[in-house]
């Protein structure tokens, strides 16, 4: 074969070789995220396990040590619950390049699901521990059918950073069709999106951050509400 | 939106890698031709050089200066005068003085360049004829390292390694940079597969019977430079390159300057491409036939993609500043919680990266090659990778202007 022939064929080799390890060391690494999901997924059931057996000490010790337990428990549980879901948005990203991957439409339905367990256990701790931890739930759809979610959640995300100890934002997609995200947006009566849930009040439509922290600071003394007048004294 | 996009960043990786690594490979397996020593000239044969002016009251004395330093015995000079509305005429004769080896032709109509250089052409008396841009300099042994290259009576032209000269500012740089390996290393490389596509401006010589069997230059075409090229390989006439040779350069100062001389350069060669399409896919002219077509496959693959990434950027940007209103436009905050996480980034970033480092290894090639220092070239290879974005603005705008059938003069 002329050698000019056997170059051409060799850089059209090499160039395939190139692309087929990149092409692998993609799917390298998307294996590496589908684990990293399934680790933090573990350690979020595994924490969520903990606080229903901490319930159920409750009913049967009382809530003075099962609230002791609750506190040193939550701020663990609130964020393997929250980096959990940014990091099936983020991998999803990354690993979708032509298609949907039906891995993180499974891990979606499933921390949905989990989150919708995790709002009811810590309402109910909210009411029997008397704790002042601010709960907002967003309701929302994929960004094609509502254009203003990706905003909601951009607002929501800067907002949890600012309290991430004081405050439990969960999102709901309302796409999914899981029954218990059905019944929470019956039972809040939610029919646009994006919309938002203020400790159990309903906001639907774009709401900015300085609008949800004065929401938020009616009902919770949070580190970045502002100290109320009536505290002051005037001698 | 994402799909596409993702499918033209999978197409012009292809294509551009294919490229490189073709390139890199006709570098290995030709290391030795490179540096090729050819037998020396045991006789010299006329050589003329013309020199077209127009305007170069401030440069040409240095071109005249350059040219009178050269030393092979048998030559002549013509300088042209295009009309020049400036000192030009009164530069060169004191230049000039009384070197019996200069002419000169003092115009007062400006006909263009390759007017100039056809007329030039008509009185050379050289059995070679090496055309020299008058803003350019040459070593004084050019015509000892270049003329021993046609060696074979089907060798047309002759191009020579083109360096831009002091380059100081940062644009100027990341140019020098490009010349190293557009002007230098790639033509080299291409001579192996005779598919050298322009006989660089700022310096090439010719054999003066193929200049007269094909016509000259073609005063109607704006990059005459790169249109004699498809001639010269359709009469059946190689190009080389002589790799050793040097040719120093300026480029314009100003970033408007460089875009109105590449928007004349691209759409130049696509007005070249139109005029010459017989030359698509033919076969009788070896990979040259191939050559236009996959170059013009990068072009406009490339052009596709930043068109899109452009479109997705605009639209990310006013995103960003949509979700920003809502929290106070606190950029700052997020700016310092960024956290590096490798797995959030998926294949189209190894294949950014990869691209990135074929990039490097060109960039080291070439300099190595023309065995320059990488210390005082950092600037212009820290800035190179940018030049691919403005290549996509310059043929951008040469495309507006074939499209719009604008007129795009040499000057």
């Amino acid at each position: 074969m002329e050698q000019r022939n056997m170059v051409f064929l060799l850089a059209l080799f090499i160039t395939l070789f190139l692309g087929s390890t990149i092409f692998l060391l993609g799917d390298f690494l998307n294996g590496q995220r589908e684990k990293r999901i399934d680790d933090l997924s573990s350690e979020m059931y595994a924490n969520l396990n903990e606080m229903q057996t901490f319930m159920l000490m409750s009913e049967i010790y009382g809530d003075g040590m099962a609230c002791l337990a609750f506190k040193s428990k939550l701020q663990a549980l609130d964020k393997s619950v929250w980096d959990l879901g940014i990091k099936i948005d983020q991998y999803r990203i990354a690993s979708e390049e032509f298609q949907k991957d039906p891995f993180y439409l499974g891990q979606k339905n499933a921390f949905n699901e989990k989150e919708v367990f995790y709002l009811m256990l810590l309402s109910k701790i909210k009411k029997h521990c008397k704790y002042d931890q601010a709960i907002i739930s967003f309701f929302y759809r994929n960004s094609e059918d509502c254009k203003k979610c990706d905003d909601q959640s951009f607002v929501l995300t800067d907002l949890k950073k600012d309290a991430e100890k004081e405050m439990s934002i969960f999102s709901f997609d309302a796409d999914l069709g899981l029954n218990t995200i059905k019944l929470l947006t019956e039972y809040y009566g939610i029919d646009t999106y994006p919309c938002i849930v203020v400790n159990d009040q309903k906001y639907c439509g774009m709401q900015d951050k300085n609008f949800i922290i004065e929401k938020l600071c009616e009902t919770n003394h949070l580190s970045f509400c502002p100290e109320k007048e009536e505290n002051m004294t005037i001698s | 939106m994402n799909v596409l996009y993702n499918a033209v960043v999978y197409l012009v990786w292809f294509f551009s890698t294919f490229f490189v690594v073709l390139i890199s490979l006709v570098m290995v397996f030709n290391r030795n031709k490179l540096y090729e020593k050819k037998k020396p000239l045991d006789s010299f044969p006329l050589v003329s050089v013309i020199v077209p002016a127009y305007n170069e009251e401030h440069k040409i004395a240095e071109t005249i200066a350059s040219l009178k330093d050269v030393t092979y015995p048998n030559i002549e000079f013509i300088v042209v005068n295009d009309g020049s509305r400036d000192g030009t005429s009164a530069v060169v004769t004191n230049s000039i003085g009384t070197d019996p080896r200069f002419r000169f032709i003092d115009r007062k109509v400006n006909k263009g360049k390759a007017a100039s250089l056809n007329e030039g052409i008509s009185i050379a008396k050289g059995a070679y004829v090496a055309c020299m841009d008058a803003d350019s300099s040459v070593e004084p042994d050019i015509f000892h390292k270049t003329l021993p290259y046609f060696d074979r009576e089907t060798i047309g032209a002759v191009t020579v390694s083109v360096e831009l000269k002091n380059p100081k500012s940062i644009l100027h740089k990341i140019i020098d940079i490009e010349y190293i390996i557009g002007l230098s290393l790639f033509l080299k490389l291409f001579s192996v597969y005779d598919c050298i596509f322009v006989t660089p401006g700022p310096f090439s010589v010719y054999r003066k019977t193929m200049l007269d069997e094909i016509g000259g230059f073609d005063i109607t075409n704006i990059t005459e430079d790169h249109e004699i090229a498809y001639r010269i390989h359709k009469a059946g006439y190689a190009i080389v390159n002589c790799f050793e040779a040097k040719v120093y350069t300026i480029c314009p100062e100003t970033f408007k300057g460089i875009y109105v001389q590449r928007r004349r350069w691209y759409s130049g060669a696509i007005h070249t491409l139109l005029q010459h399409r017989d030359v698509l896919f033919n076969n009788k002219l070896g990979v040259f036939g191939y050559f236009a077509p996959y170059n013009y496959l990068l072009v406009s693959t490339g052009l596709g993609l930043f068109y899109a990434s452009t479109y997705l950027a605009i639209s990310r940007t006013i995103e960003n500043l949509w979700y920003y209103s809502y929290t106070n436009f606190n950029f700052f905050d997020h700016l310092l919680e960024f956290q590096f996480d490798i797995l959030q980034y998926g294949r189209i970033y190894l294949i950014g990266l990869c691209a990135f480092l074929f990039t490097l290894f060109l960039m080291v090639a070439g300099l190595r090659l023309t065995g320059k220092q990488f210390a005082s070239k950092k600037v212009g290879m820290l800035g190179f990778p940018y030049m691919f974005f403005l290549y996509q603005i310059f043929w951008s705008g040469a495309l507006y202007a074939v499209l719009r059938r604008k007129h795009v003069r040499w000057r």
